[in-house]
């Protein structure tokens, strides 16, 4: 998920949106001293994108405390739900100009605000949204500016800090806080003193999407739409690494260096969920490696109490948090999804459409920086209850069709477009090749470590050893090597021996062991073997394979006390397994 | 009006109202195309200097009379560059 927020893109948006259309309704009035039209196409088009059709009002230019103070106003004639007050700094500066630099002044300004909501609140039900005055570019004595209390850039201060301590106070007014978008967009470029010369603009025309957004976002906060539940992946999301791979304390968390972005992260959702958020963890993992940083690194800033649901296998991630919603109990509209691999994303984001994703950058210390941005968290604290009960039976409905129509994983993974390449060690791949044999921990049946000197051995015994290696590609790129299959022939017992089957965890579930395992038999079958032999050997990490010869149907011969395994399957009960995976070059596995 | 210029400006204007009839000449005025208002006016001004990576000043987007004046300004400016 991520926001286009181009103002062009939004006015042609803008023009595709019939009125009506959208599920909840929403009565918006906008009161400003700025022209206020251009803002118009631009909440429809970001209203529509949440699934609800705005109607505005426009109340007329800088007529605002006329207009709230007459209880007969085509303002309160309108009935509006929300009523925004926009009050730019740049109408300010004229006033300021005119009457300013003197202490009354701030009195007066004071005054004027607190009219314009008492009046509001007195004739209307409407959630008040103020919004706080940007910084000024003028400074007349530079840095010293603020050191003078009646100076323009003091005077925006102090009315700002006003304006946040009566919203403390005030239950029905929320900030609309201008002054904190215009700083992270920066303000050099938030101001066009061409375009309020021209026609009374807020601000450029690239930053009004902005506000808009600004506003969009209150508005469904206060509708009760907020982000109740984050679900969180482990491995490169919540701490660098895999503690499959590289332990609990081998995990990179801290506050310092290439840890120090997870550590941050952690400090973050820890806040929010201090503040009523719930998390969840969903994992491929083995749930005792999952849990083993919480328990034995003290680096971990969150702890197991933190998640409401700790869910930890090598299911789907889309059917987890199926799980963790019904047992939750709410919407997958109010789900957030963390998880650094796009794979991951991209299968919650076309299984489960309506659980947000946001788009993570490839660099951990972005993260934070990028949610802020995305801003899903809004919330508004006191919801306009009225308004959300009857939501409450529209979004009911359109769960339930969603979860109706969700596409299934299989049309998932076929549109992933994945192509396989299965080849006999080659010499520019040895490295990798004893790489992923000395690392992988998890999905690996007997663990030898064999180094790149025996690979190469292997590679030129043409007949004692057949091994493979895969790659595999899919529409997001390239995920490289990430399986090695060793097999023997043993002609005298017309057998085929598996001697290592090794796999990356990251692209488990997507049918390359299936894949290769049709492979396996299928040589076997052109050698005129009868037999697969294979073994399993139990370490600390491999549990999850330890019944993995047992899913293709082989039988168990014998198992030692330490739980090793033998398995043996006769190929004619083999049934070619179903994958969505082709080979890369038309040759493919028969070259092998 | 420069033929290349003539052409990127209808396509601005085509994209910017919306609609792919819009046919322009140099006495082209506001008051030849409906929705040109004054709302318009600042995001046609602000489109066509995205179009030809131009900044106006504020005078010269005051004395714009017609499309002619404004293909011309644009022809200056882009010629200085």
């Amino acid at each position: 998920m991520q926001l286009d927020l181009d103002y062009f893109h939004l006015l042609a948006e803008a023009r595709n949106v019939r009125s009506g259309e959208g599920a909840g309704k929403l009565r918006l009035a906008v009161m400003a001293d700025c022209a206020a039209q251009h803002l118009q196409p631009l909440l429809r088009a970001l209203f529509h994108r949440k699934g609800i059709c705005v109607e505005i009002y426009e109340g007329a230019f800088a007529a605002t405390d006329l207009e709230v103070r007459n209880p007969a106003s085509a303002l309160y004639e309108f009935h509006p739900e929300v009523v925004v007050v926009l009050h730019s700094v740049q109408a300010l500066r004229d006033r300021f100009y005119r009457r300013g630099d003197s202490e009354s002044f701030h009195n007066e300004l004071f005054q004027q605000l607190t009219g314009i909501w008492d009046s509001i609140t007195s004739t209307s039900r409407a959630l008040i949204v103020q919004s706080t005055f940007v910084t000024p570019i003028e400074r007349f004595f530079g840095n010293y500016d603020r050191k003078i209390n009646t100076s323009f850039s003091s005077t925006v201060s102090l009315l700002n800090s006003f304006i946040v301590d009566e919203s403390r106070q005030r239950r029905n007014l929320l900030l609309l806080d201008l002054e904190s978008i215009a700083s992270w967009t920066g303000r050099r470029s938030w101001f066009d003193e061409r375009l309020w010369a021209l026609g009374k603009s807020l601000c450029s025309l690239d930053n009004l999407p902005l506000v808009a957004q600004g506003i969009v976002d209150i508005a469904v906060a206060a509708r009760g739409q907020a982000i109740k539940c984050i679900v969180l992946d482990l491995d490169n999301t919540l701490w660098g690494g895999i503690v499959g791979d590289d332990g609990p304390h081998g995990v990179r968390i801290g506050s310092h260096g290439d840890g120090e972005p997870f550590f941050r992260l952690q400090c973050f959702l820890k806040e929010l969920k201090k503040r009523g958020i719930l998390l969840a963890v969903c994992s491929k993992n083995e749930r005792a490696n999952a849990l083993a940083p919480f328990l034995e690194n003290s680096e971990m800033v969150l702890t197991l109490d933190d998640f409401v649901m700790f869910v930890a296998n090598w299911n789907n991630k889309p059917e987890n948090i199926q799980a963790i919603r019904q047992e939750l109990n709410i919407g997958l509209d109010s789900m957030l999804f963390l998880d650094d691999s796009p794979f991951e994303r991209a299968s919650v984001r076309t299984m489960l459409p309506d659980v947000i994703v946001p788009e993570l950058p490839e660099d951990p210390a972005e993260w934070v920086k990028s949610l802020s941005e995305l801003n899903p968290f809004e919330v508004a604290s006191f919801s306009a209850e009225d308004m959300q009960r009857s939501d409450l039976y529209l979004q009911e409905a359109r769960r339930r069709t969603a979860s109706e129509t969700a596409p299934s994983f299989e049309a998932f993974l076929e549109s992933l477009d994945m192509t396989i390449e299965v080849e006999r060690f080659v010499p520019k791949h040895l490295g990798r090749i004893a790489q992923l044999l000395q690392r992988s921990n998890q999905f690996n049946l007997t663990t030898r470590r064999l180094n790149e000197a025996e690979c190469e051995a292997m590679m030129l015994d043409a007949d004692g050893y057949i091994p493979w290696y895969a790659t595999l590609k899919d529409r997001f790129g390239d995920h490289g090597l990430i399986s090695i299959v060793v097999l023997r022939p043993e002609p005298e017992t017309e057998t085929l021996a598996v001697t290592d089957w090794l796999m990356s965890c990251r692209v488990l579930g997507r049918g390359v062991e299936e894949y290769l395992m049709n492979s396996v038999v299928d040589q076997a079958r052109q050698m005129n073997l009868r037999t697969i032999r294979a073994s399993y050997i139990p370490t600390p990490k491999n549990d999850m394979v330890k019944d993995f010869f047992g899913r293709f149907g082989f039988t168990k011969v014998s198992q030692t006390p330490e739980g090793a395994t033998d398995w043996t399957l006769n190929i004619s009960s083999y049934e070619d397994r179903h994958v969505l995976i082709r080979p890369a070059t038309e040759m493919g596995a028969t070259t092998i | 009006m420069e033929d290349v210029i003539a052409e990127r400006l209808t396509q601005t204007f085509r994209s910017t109202f919306g609609k792919r009839d819009i046919q322009l000449s140099r006495s082209t005025t506001a008051a030849d195309i409906k929705e040109w208002d004054s709302l318009m006016h600042i995001n046609l001004i602000v489109a066509v200097e995205k179009e030809f990576r131009v900044r106006f000043t504020t005078v010269e987007v005051m004395s714009l009379n017609n499309v002619g004046d404004l293909a011309d300004t644009i022809a200056r400016k882009i010629s200085k560059v």
